[in-house]
């Protein structure tokens, strides 16, 4: 019995055993629910999702602090301002600092640019599998050809091959690198792409924002244009890797100048969806983002953390956030009244925003780039010069009148402070007047500062890239966060300096279209105004005449340099535009400014040293670091010089 | 048991029937009662069951060793067993009385280790394992077991990596770390069961014993789980005839602010701003104008004004008992700890059940587990308070507080008790967390071999934890519209493992002993969770309990993810030894894991090591003073699981981004499919010697190791131009080799006076990267050096300020352009010109590796008893090394010397104090701090710390008796007393014992910045958390 009853037990516990771990077949077996396998690329909705990467990857060098400061400082459009980090000594060039291979402002487009490259590469072989439009393919190839001009523009030669072949999507864990020669990159990669780009892209964008014929146009414009520049080579600048000043198709600069201008011109002929605007105050008023005249951003949005791929609350100026124009906002929250109150708040609003005060403005600026701030409306449209008593936005509101400069009280949307238009001698700076130094003038509430008084730690913001948000429900909001505003790359306006340039450098007109004239488009646009930013109050004036008629007769490349920075100031490309034109060491090799110090109103002269081979920025050290190579081969991939 | 043997020949069998039948049919004979006494070489003994074989009719010898039994048959025969007695079996043969001496069970005095699928005596182990008892757990009182490890095994190095109550707040390191990106944590095993949940889900008092095996012959039998080696933790159990008991401990501790943060005093903090003027082309101050808030006559205490006393309380009970064929324990307990800072606290409820019960030839048993953990972490942490200027005046002029007040370039939201705990539901963080871990068994002896044995395992167990926050609008912010924000995660992970276990047990011909086992098991984990973050909750009431009453737009996060992966293994190990004398144990175990790619799923690791008992030679029977002495010698391999579920399948990044209105996802590669990954193997080899002279009263353990481990895993960084990120590869390796000792003394043994035992461990492990990805001797973005350890700072060296009657202070301006008299100077390693003068500034290029590994580290522990008094002292000691404290570092922003927010009170340089330690206040900066700041923070090591000292007093046994009870504790324990030998704690007053390090994601668990590039992740750090506590400790046993 017992010994039966014993067997039949055993026989059980043995099958429930066996029977438990008897399932154990599909054990080893990955069933990957949570990721996406590189698999993904090779369906439809993956190479859709490759090109919305691609949009995106704008956003790592389009309002990133460290490649804007890489544009602007050392640039005659800014210098270091007081609270100034190394990163941003280093790139003045003014004896603070200097430009080595660590340096990480330069680094930018090295570190974002190949992995665009390369997720264009897997669309553009992946669609011809798959059978994806060719309009959709031809964004991809768009941005292989944006990122290649980028990158031969801030470094000279850059590899074509990634380590699976040239213009091939790389699978391969190759950790060497061989760079192309200039020429290479232009006639393989940057002219093929767009042109092919400018083919097959639609006339009008497919969503908000994406990119279309012409904006295809402006950049194949722009780089022949900048081809030609380096073909030319007028002040003898050193290229790397070395190579002869040929076209290996056998075209010359003339050739390509004129390539520019027709491109430039058969855009202003055929806009498709974009314009000029009317006045130029809105092309950078905030509510009026996303217009007709811009033609690529990198853009965000305030409507979703999650797409905007940064905190909506507090940014930490990481990778997606927006936050270029903070390094050039001072810190106005230390302005106070003569009762030492803070008169003017953080706010999230166009001419607030957060202060980093690591960037600002030289006194040239004001005086010679903006010299006119009467008629032309840029400067007005272009800066912060009035800080305001924002108390009312406080919680619980505070509508108080705060006795101001010379004691006179000053009350919600009043100036509490004012950068003057031009100097005027009667200024007294005496007093630490609103604990920032500022001046008065007899009779006048509000504090003042004029143009040669600006200094490294109280100088106009930059209004134009101010912080804009619809959520502040009539407070002060979250000046704290990244922009949610679209940072400009690319305007419909640049096809006329485009032209302009290529015809200054002898590229055959057509009628109408001389450069003086598509100049005088600009300026008379810039002449009209229908708001007064300093003043806070409308101004319907035209004064298109009077700038047409100050244009000079001949237009230089140094007219056309000086007019794009009325332009285009501060929004990232005066490097560019100074590297192009060869005339950097030129434009930037002096400016004046005051100190760091609250009450510093006497402006030293800083003098630059920018050596032609500062015209190419240095390989980061973090590539030359992960490359599995000797240390000879290391060296020769550097820029000489670096 | 001993029917079984009947099976062993079919012949048998029925003979076998028959005896069990007379077992089962006794009861014929005449019935009478019996009394005795027990006594074992000293005199009676209490409390031994005596039992009629056979039967349930027993009993249990009282305080003088005598017993009682009625109705025992004249022909029975009674069973006597005590815990370290040999049981012993007397025919009564029709006496009226049976007295008997039992015997000191020398199996069972000798320790009996737990190495995983078995255990063994501690005289025959040849591995490297370390045990500890619950009792020693228990002296220091901590909330999980990581903690009360702390010091008291050698090699075995435990780092406390946050100070909140609940937190995951501790890392274990097995002989040092191995692995540059897989988890250097080792295997817990709880009951024999891998466990996976959370470190605060077991309570230290629940648990029998803690095993620690250190070399890869011993965890050679975990296979892919072993390289970081394993901590076996058993659970109270019952015994078999063991009487059952009743104990309950409670404790209930205070707990103080151990020291506070140094910082500057209101007239201190005014000094240093206005030195900052010295510094200024100007001659002002940085910060000349005072914040909208600040008085320099003010002179404010803020963290004075936060922290409280916190508490600490644990109340356990269990019941465990045994009967004849069984043995069962059960209890229960509640922890709770709250922080010296407000809102904070942590509370655990526990359950625990073990039952095993012999049925015939079978066994079956369950051990299960359970425990709720509710975690508080509401708090706003102490940065803040830290940071704010000793000017601010926090109080309106009516008394109340301010809301927020203003420095002149930061404002800070008012952090006080009272307006932490004025919040209510304003601000709630509360995750709670279920876990179940259970193992159930069935056992069954093979018939017809003796010995052989087959065992099914099963173990379940499953975590589920919600965690949720909520902020309400303005709440803890400096804008009083900040939006409300609120999440709710959970998470859920189940695993099982089942195991097939043969074993083979016997001894042949007295000398030859054989223990044999065989496994194959499977297991498989899964988890699962998801959260979602929204802003704006229209009703704060709702706190995150109504995510969706947000609009779609306030949505700020939201995910859900999920793993599986699964291991499949077949392992077998014989232990062989002759005599006592010599030994053998070796073992293979292959694994099969679905992590790596087909084709590569299935790895082997064989392990061997030897021991010889010198002592049991027979030319050491004379030498009386030597009681054991043993050799032993292994080699193991194991290896780390280090590779990611879905590692070798390659990943697409995700992108998202906005067109205007129109949201779109997008995907990028961002790491390259690799079909060869494999794990990393890691080769130990172990020397050791154990030894026990003058009987046993010294005692002790010298070890020696190294372990190698090759094929590292790590995410390769491909250059930027080849347009991927990188791609996780089997490259490179690292060296470990150390130097264990333990020594166990009782100085003095005398049962009615005076005993004094003494035990003090040390060891030391030097980590060496071997190689990296091939062609790289260094990876600065890792930090990663060949020949330096895993762990290490990147930094200048700073050798002190600049004065200008310094011999180079000539070159101050080549070295440093910019540079200023006071400030930190660094050591430069670049070349000179003729002239002596540097040819460069100094850069990036002088930075240093420094190694921070400590000479030696190690702890002791003492117990002196008086009588009934006892009294226990444990402490650790780190010997050299480097100790990180981003206060004084300008990296936790409390040492910027720019008077922006307070500072640390150092002693900073002035032109008339140059040889102050720290540099000029307002020189030349790096970011927000001084040039080198960061070089601030990095202080000597060493420091001897006495963790704990308890007194206790065990009642007189004849008063607890009267009192029905067995035994009757009370002691009182202070913890953290105090530091010695710590240059930390002479400069700072603070505990030189870490309080932060880095969470999952590798970020600072305090509010350290900037150490990204300088210091490794894995080096925990003083910083800006919860401060470290004295606790006074009041406590209670009682047993019956």
């Amino acid at each position: 019995m017992k010994q039966i009853q014993f067997k039949i037990a055993f026989l059980v516990f043995l099958a429930v055993g066996v029977g438990f771990t008897s399932c154990s077949e599909d054990i080893l077996e990955e069933n990957p629910r949570n990721v996406f396998t590189p698999e993904f690329f090779q369906t439809e909705n993956g190479v859709e999702g490759g090109i919305t990467a691609l949009y995106t990857h704008l956003r790592f060098l389009y309002g990133a602090w460290n490649y804007y400061n890489s544009t602007e400082t050392g640039t005659d459009e800014y210098t270091y301002a007081q609270s100034a980090d190394g990163n941003f000594k280093d790139m003045d060039l003014s004896g603070v600092g200097s430009i080595i291979s660590s340096s990480a402002p330069p680094a930018g487009p090295w570190f974002s640019c190949f992995g665009a490259i390369n997720t264009a590469n897997g669309i553009i072989e992946n669609a011809e599998a798959v059978g994806i439009a060719e309009s959709l393919v031809a964004e991809a190839r768009f941005f292989r050809g944006f990122d290649y001009f980028l990158l031969v523009q801030t470094y000279g030669g850059v590899p074509l091959d990634l380590g699976s072949g040239e213009l091939v999507f790389n699978t391969s864990t190759f950790r060497g690198s061989t760079r192309n020669t200039v020429p290479e990159i232009y006639t393989k990669a940057i002219f093929p792409d767009l042109e092919l780009a400018v083919q097959n892209l639609p006339e009008q964008p497919r969503l908000t924002g994406t990119a279309t014929k012409n904006t295809a146009r402006l950049y194949l414009a722009k780089a022949y244009l900048t081809y030609a520049w380096w073909l030319q080579n007028p002040n003898n600048i050193p290229t790397y890797p070395d190579t002869p000043r040929t076209d290996p198709d056998g075209k010359d600069a003339a050739y390509y100048f004129q390539q520019a201008y027709n491109i430039a011109t058969t855009a202003i002929d055929n806009p498709g969806p974009y314009t000029l605007l009317e006045y130029f105050y809105d092309v950078h008023w905030a509510p009026n983002d996303r217009h007709a005249e811009m033609m690529l951003y990198a853009d965000h949005t305030e409507e979703s953390e999650i797409y905007n791929g940064a905190s909506l609350g507090f940014g930490i100026s990481g990778d997606q956030d927006n936050a270029s124009v903070w390094m050039a906002t001072w810190n106005y929250t230390a302005i106070r009244s003569s009762d030492n109150v803070s008169t003017v708040q953080r706010e999230a609003a166009q001419s607030y925003g957060r202060p980093w005060t690591r960037m600002a403005p030289p006194i040239e600026v004001f005086k010679n780039t903006f010299a006119d701030k009467d008629n032309d409306s840029r400067y007005d449209a272009t800066f912060t010069t009035s800080y305001r008593n924002n108390r009312d936005k406080l919680s619980p509101a505070d509508f108080t009148e705060y006795p101001n400069a010379n004691d006179i009280p000053v009350g919600p949307g009043e100036a509490v402070l004012t950068f003057l238009d031009e100097d005027d001698p009667a200024v007294d700076y005496s007093g630490n007047k609103a604990s920032i130094g500022a001046g008065s003038l007899p009779g006048r509430s509000d504090f003042v500062i004029n143009p040669n008084g600006i200094s490294r730690v109280v100088y106009p913001g930059l209004w134009k890239l101010g912080t804009y948000r619809t959520d502040n429900n009539g407070g002060l909001g979250s000046p704290n966060a990244g922009l949610t505003r679209p940072f400009p790359i690319a305007k419909y306006s640049e096809f006329y300096f485009i032209a302009a340039e290529a015809a200054v450098k002898g590229a055959a007109p057509q009628g109408g279209k001389s450069a003086r004239d598509l100049i005088n488009v600009i300026r008379e646009r810039a002449g009209k105004w229908r708001f007064d930013n300093g003043e806070q109050e409308e101004r319907i004036e035209d004064n298109s005449a009077t700038l047409v008629n100050e244009t000079p007769a001949v237009i230089t490349i140094d007219y056309i340099l000086e007019e794009r920075s009325r332009e285009y100031f501060g929004e990232g490309y005066r490097w560019y535009d100074l590297v192009r034109t060869q005339t950097w060491d030129e434009v930037a090799a002096s400016y004046s400014i005051s100190g760091n110090a609250y009450g510093d109103h006497s402006p030293q002269t800083f003098t630059r040293t920018i050596e032609p081979y500062h015209y190419l920025r240095p390989i980061p050290q973090g590539q030359l670091d992960a490359m599995d190579v000797s240390q000879a081969e290391k060296d020769a991939y550097q820029n000489p010089g670096y | 048991m001993e029917s079984i043997l009947l099976f062993q020949k079919k012949t048998l069998r029925y003979l076998g029937l028959f005896f069990l039948s007379v077992f089962f049919c006794s009861g014929i004979y005449a019935q009478s009662t019996i009394t005795g006494t027990v006594s074992d070489g000293n005199g009676p003994i209490p409390g031994v069951n005596v039992i009629v074989k056979g039967t349930s009719n027993g009993a249990v010898t009282d305080f003088d060793g005598n017993y009682t039994l009625n109705n025992v048959p004249g022909d029975g025969v009674l069973v006597f067993s005590f815990v370290g007695y040999e049981a012993k079996e007397v025919p009564v043969n029709n006496r009226a009385q049976v007295n008997t001496v039992l015997e000191n069970d020398l199996q069972s005095l000798s320790e009996v280790v737990v190495i995983g699928y078995g255990t063994q005596n501690k005289e025959s182990v040849t591995g490297s394992v370390v045990s500890l008892d619950g009792d020693e757990l228990e002296e220091v009182q901590v909330a999980n077991f990581q903690q009360a490890l702390q010091g008291r095994a050698p090699g075995v190095q435990i780092t406390t990596t946050s100070t909140r109550p609940g937190a995951d707040n501790a890392s274990i390191r097995i002989r040092g770390v191995r692995s540059l990106s897989g988890s250097n944590d080792p295997l817990i095993v709880l009951n024999g069961i891998p466990f996976s949940g959370g470190l605060n889900d077991i309570s230290i008092n629940d648990i029998a014993s803690i095993d620690i095996l250190k070399d890869a012959s011993a965890t050679a039998i975990y296979g892919s789980r072993g390289a970081n080696g394993v901590v076996l933790i058993t659970t109270k159990s019952g015994q078999k005839g063991q009487k059952a008991t009743f104990s309950y401990n409670t404790y209930y501790a205070t707990k103080e602010v151990f020291a506070k943060y140094p910082m500057m005093n209101g007239p201190q903090f005014v000094a240093l701003r206005q030195a900052t003027a010295l510094q200024q082309e100007s001659g002002v101050p940085i910060y000349e104008n005072y914040g909208a808030d600040e008085d320099p006559n003010v002179n404010t205490d803020w963290q004075g004004l936060i922290y409280g006393t916190g508490l600490q309380t644990n109340h356990d009970f269990s019941v465990t008992g045994g009967t004849e064929n069984g043995s069962y324990s059960f209890g229960g307990g509640y922890f709770k700890e709250t922080s010296v800072l407000p809102v904070e606290n942590f509370q655990r409820y526990s359950l625990r059940a073990q039952i095993d019960q012999q049925v015939g030839a079978f066994r079956f048993g369950i051990n299960s587990i359970m425990n709720w953990n509710v975690t508080n972490a509401a708090g706003t942490g102490i940065y803040g308070n830290l940071s704010a200027t000793p000017i601010l005046n926090p109080y309106n002029e009516d008394g109340s507080l301010k809301r927020v007040v203003s420095m002149p370039a930061d404002d800070f939201w008012v952090t006080t008790r009272s307006t932490l705990k004025g919040l209510g539901e304003g601000r709630v963080n509360l995750q709670k967390d279920f876990g179940t871990y259970n193992n159930l068994y069935g056992e069954v002896s093979i018939p017809g071999v003796d010995g052989l044995k087959y065992r099914l395992n099963i173990g379940l167990n499953l975590r589920t934890s919600r965690d949720g926050f909520f902020n309400g609008q303005g709440v803890a912010n400096i804008d009083p519209f900040a939006p409300n924000s609120a999440g709710n995660s959970s998470n859920l992970f189940q695993d099982y493992v089942i195991e097939n276990l043969l074993t083979y047990d016997k001894t042949f011909a007295d000398k030859h002993k054989v223990n044999i086992v065989g496994l194959y098991s499977v297991q498989n984990s899964k988890s699962e969770s998801s959260f979602l973050n929204a802003r704006n909750i229209p009703n704060e009431q709702f706190l995150f309990y109504n995510l969706d009453s947000a609009l779609l737009e306030d949505i700020t996060g939201y995910g859900s993810d999920y793993g599986e992966n699964g291991l499949e293994s077949i392992m077998g190990r014989a232990i062989y030894q002759y005599d006592n004398r010599y030994l053998l144990t070796a073992t293979v175990r292959a694994d099969g894991s679905s992590r790596l790619a087909p084709g590569n799923k299935w790895v082997t690791y064989p392990a061997i090591s030897l021991g010889w008992n010198v002592a049991n030679e027979k030319f050491m029977q004379d030498v009386d003073w030597v009681s054991l002495l043993k050799l032993r010698a292994g080699y193991g391999e194991t290896s780390n699981q280090a590779v990611a579920n879905y590692a070798t399948l390659g990943n697409l990044g995700v992108r998202n981004y906005n067109f205007g209105d129109t949201f779109a996802t997008g995907y990028f590669v961002q790491d390259l499919p690799n079909a060869n990954l494999g794990w990393e193997f890691s080769e130990t080899y172990n020397y050791g010697i154990d030894f026990g002279l003058f009987n046993n009263r010294l005692s002790g353990t010298v070890e020696y190791y190294t372990t190698k481990t090759n094929d590292i895993l790590y995410r390769v960084g491909l250059p930027s131009t080849s347009g991927v990120g990188s791609f996780v590869g089997n490259i490179g390796a690292t060296e470990n080799k150390g130097l264990e000792v333990a020594l166990n003394a009782t100085i003095l043994d005398n049962p009615d006076g005076f005993t004094w035992d003494f035990g003090v461990n040390l060891y030391t492990n030097r980590n060496e990267i071997v190689s990296l990805a091939s062609g790289q001797d260094r990876n600065e973005g890792q930090l990663w050096f060949v020949g330096s350890p895993i762990n290490v700072i990147y930094d200048h060296k700073n050798i002190g300020l600049w004065n200008e009657d310094d011999p180079d202070f000539q070159y101050l301006q080549t070295y440093e352009p910019g540079g200023n008299v006071g400030m930190i100077k660094v050591e430069y390693t670049g070349e000179f010109n003729e002239d002596g003068s540097p040819v460069r500034q100094i850069d990036s290029d002088d930075r240093q590796i420094i190694d921070p590994t400590p000479d030696f580290q190690g702890g002791f522990n003492t117990r002196l008893a008086y009588k009934n008094f006892d009294f226990n002292m444990v402490g650790v000691f780190q010997s050299g090394g480097t100790l990180i404290s981003t206060l004084y570092s300008s990296a936790g922003y409390l040492n910027l010397l720019t008077g922006r927010r307070n500072n640390i009170d150092v002693d900073y340089w002035t032109p008339t104090n140059t040889d102050a330690k720290y540099p000029a206040p307002g020189g030349i900066q790096d970011g927000d701090g001084p040039r080198y700041g960061r070089t601030m923070g990095y202080f000597d090591g060493s420091y001897l710390k006495i963790r704990a000292m308890t007194l206790g007093y065990n009642f007189e046994s004849s008063l607890v008796e009267k009192a029905g009870l067995n035994s009757l504790r009370l002691y009182a324990t202070v913890q953290n007393p105090f530091v010695l030998f710590s240059p930390y704690h002479k400069e700072s007053g603070m505990d030189p014992e870490t309080n932060s390090g880095s969470d999952g994601s590798g970020n600072a668990q305090n509010s350290a910045t900037g150490t990204a590039g300088f210091i490794s992740r894995g080096i925990a750090t003083i910083g800006t958390n919860v401060p470290t506590t004295r606790n006074f400790l009041l406590g209670l046993n009682v047993k019956f």
